[in-house]
């Protein structure tokens, strides 16, 4: 199969990367830094015009990033002006512009067809089954639908998922017939909430699928070609059954066998061909019980949050001046083409704590910070909540209060490490 | 009487930079920075730290109560930032002063950095400043020297989601342009102090 839109242009002088960069993002910091790592030029494309807008035109623009031709639109007219060489989008949102822009722009990305099929959890599913991928029985429905009668229709255990909002936001397991008919009404109650409501149709819309039993895993990839390379597997040690789904603990490597890695990266890759990705990063959740990988979601992004200190690639030993690769580093290469580092992960077992919403509330202060961060094999315990700030749990919610990251020789001890710093901490609410 | 307890709190500012806020002022003339171990002579916290073994401490800031290291060795925080607690309270604990006073002209680079100073501050008063003042942010020019801006990010910027995207799109490409002797910038920003943030982060 031919690369749709061929690979990276190549330039003579400073490749210019446009990062696409929702105001909302948690990843400015380490793109922009893996921007500056790389020497390249970078401009900066956000859905709310930055105040340097006017004084800095080749750095920063405005794309609007609900309506993606329209954005790659202006992106070709801004880069028949200053040349692009490469463009990143960095959620599911900016995954789909990305590819409307490397399409318009001939530069490496996806077909947009297949990013937006990514970032729609039912396109996803048809087209998955379609192509014999193990996914979750599904059903869609709509929310003026009557709930009694798509809870007579369901099989349970099920769970109800929104059909694009991000961090296991909504998402509501049901046992039950009064379960589900519970969960379908606060499903229905954060899809009506403004910021959603206002986003397209799909806000109209509920999934409700099968609930898989069994370890759920997260894949980091990346794709060349259509060819999946896997970057790092995540355990999550906490059994994600429900209600909500609230992420907590990645650590790498996988305790899996091998074999059942292998089973994984497999399945992971017949989603890649099914969707149709072809170039860049993937980041993919999954269940694996006795008949093997289900695959539960995958977007065509990186890993979201903070999450991705987790990794890096590289080694020290490789020489003198050398130093670790961050994932965003190695995103940046490949969109703008760049040779790649050596993708191998570290040696060290790595994990990163999602910080659980502790209750509902208005936060006043975090305590035990400088406790938390003594805790052996811990390397970082960033608070992204600010002061002020209302936490909501989850299914409402959808922002983590902060991240814990450790790294040590074994992944029981990384995960040991974690629980540890985030038992000293303590979130004064109002 | 017991002295007074020092309260130290580390935070990452990612593998290669660290801030240590520190309960009691550690340097009160301003701020200092320093790029080399011979620059740290004098300053008994400043050569503590770049003696740390096995950090490769590339830079060191002190203002008031905040000490920034930035290193060059991937050995984690959780390490380096042991050794660089006890040096802190070491020099204070030692009753001699921690960093030495700056200067009038240190090195050649006295002069120049005035008048960096002066064209800087300017740009910051007349355009950078009106500019972030449209989010309710402003900036900082704390001081500048060896030709490195240092400023501190405030209001809306301040714990902003897109801080770095106005630091390095906005600040220091109007520095680049318009007072193209800077060869750098340093944000000694508290950024999880913000309370006020333009944009607060909320995506997965």
């Amino acid at each position: 199969m031919p690369c749709p839109y061929g690979t990276a242009i190549p330039h003579r002088s400073m490749p210019r990367l446009l990062l696409l960069l929702p105001t909302a993002t948690y990843r400015a910091a380490a793109f922009v830094e893996a921007a500056r790592r790389l020497s390249v030029d970078l401009t900066v494309a956000s859905e709310q015009p930055s105040t340097f807008a006017q004084a800095q035109p080749d750095r920063l623009l405005t794309l609007d990033f609900r309506l993606p031709e329209q954005a790659a639109a202006q992106a070709r007219a801004f880069a028949e002006q200053v040349p692009v060489h490469g463009v990143v989008g960095v959620d599911d949102d900016t995954a789909v512009v990305a590819a409307a822009v490397a399409a318009k722009l001939r530069l490496r990305g996806n077909p947009v067809g297949a990013a937006t099929a990514a970032r729609d959890k039912y396109r996803q599913r048809v087209l998955l089954a379609e192509a014999r991928v193990p996914v979750p029985r599904f059903a869609r429905h709509r929310t003026t639908e009557d709930p009694h009668a798509v809870a007579a229709a369901a099989r349970y255990p099920c769970v109800l998922k929104p059909l694009r909002l991000a961090a296991s936001r909504g998402v509501i397991r049901a046992d039950d017939p009064a379960g589900l008919v519970a969960a379908f009404g606060r499903l229905r109650a954060i899809l009506e909430e403004p910021d959603v409501a206002r986003c397209g149709d799909w806000a109209g819309q509920v999934l409700v699928e099968d609930f898989i039993p069994g370890p759920e895993v997260a894949l980091e990839g990346l794709v060349t070609g259509g060819r999946l390379r896997t970057l790092a597997l995540f355990d999550k040690p906490d059994p994600l059954d429900g209600p909500f789904f609230e992420e907590t603990i990645y650590v790498t490597p996988s305790a899996l066998p091998a074999n059942a890695q292998q089973k994984i990266a497999d399945c992971a890759q017949q989603a890649v061909t099914a969707l149709g990705l072809w170039e860049g990063p993937v980041h993919a959740e999954l269940r694996y019980n006795d008949r093997g990988p289900w695959l539960i979601e995958l977007a065509a992004r990186p890993i979201g949050g903070r999450c991705s200190g987790a990794l890096r690639f590289g080694s020290r030993e490789q020489g003198a001046g050398s130093s670790w690769v961050s994932l965003e580093e190695v995103v940046l290469r490949h969109a703008l083409g760049m040779p790649l580092p050596a993708l191998e992960r570290e040696r060290l077992a790595s994990g990163v704590m999602m910080i659980p919403v502790p209750r509902g509330g208005v936060l006043r202060e975090v305590r035990g910070l400088a406790e938390a961060r003594a805790v052996p094999l811990v390397e970082e315990v960033a608070i992204t909540a600010h002061p002020g700030q209302t936490l909501v749990p989850w299914p409402e919610g959808s922002r983590y209060p902060g991240f814990i990251f450790a790294r040590g020789e074994t992944p029981e001890a990384v995960v040991a490490a974690l629980r540890e710093a985030h038992r000293r901490l303590e979130f004064v609410l109002a | 009487m017991t002295p007074p307890e020092i309260r130290i709190s580390a935070e990452p500012v990612d593998i290669g930079r660290c801030k240590f806020l520190v309960s009691e002022p550690v340097h009160a003339g301003g701020v200092r920075r320093f790029a080399s171990p011979e620059e740290a002579k004098g300053s008994p916290l400043v050569e503590a730290i770049f003696a740390i073994p096995g950090a490769d401490v590339a830079e060191v800031i002190v203002s008031g109560g905040l000490v920034t290291v930035a290193k060059r060795s991937p050995t984690p925080w959780q390490v380096v930032g042991k050794a660089v607690g006890q040096a802190i309270r070491a020099a204070l604990a030692s009753g001699r002063p921690a960093v030495a006073a700056k200067l009038a002209t240190s090195g050649g680079g006295g002069a120049d950095d005035d008048a960096l100073y002066e064209r800087v501050a300017d740009l910051f008063e007349h355009q950078v400043n009106p500019m972030v003042a449209r989010h309710g942010g402003r900036v900082e020019l704390i001081d500048v020297q060896d030709a490195v801006v240092m400023l501190r990010l405030g209001g809306g910027c301040q714990g902003c989601g897109m801080a770095d995207v106005t630091l390095r799109q906005g600040i220091e490409a109007m520095l680049h342009e318009h007072v193209p002797d800077v060869k750098g910038v340093v944000d000694i920003t508290d950024h999880a102090a913000g309370s006020n943030p333009y944009f607060a982060a909320a995506k997965k």
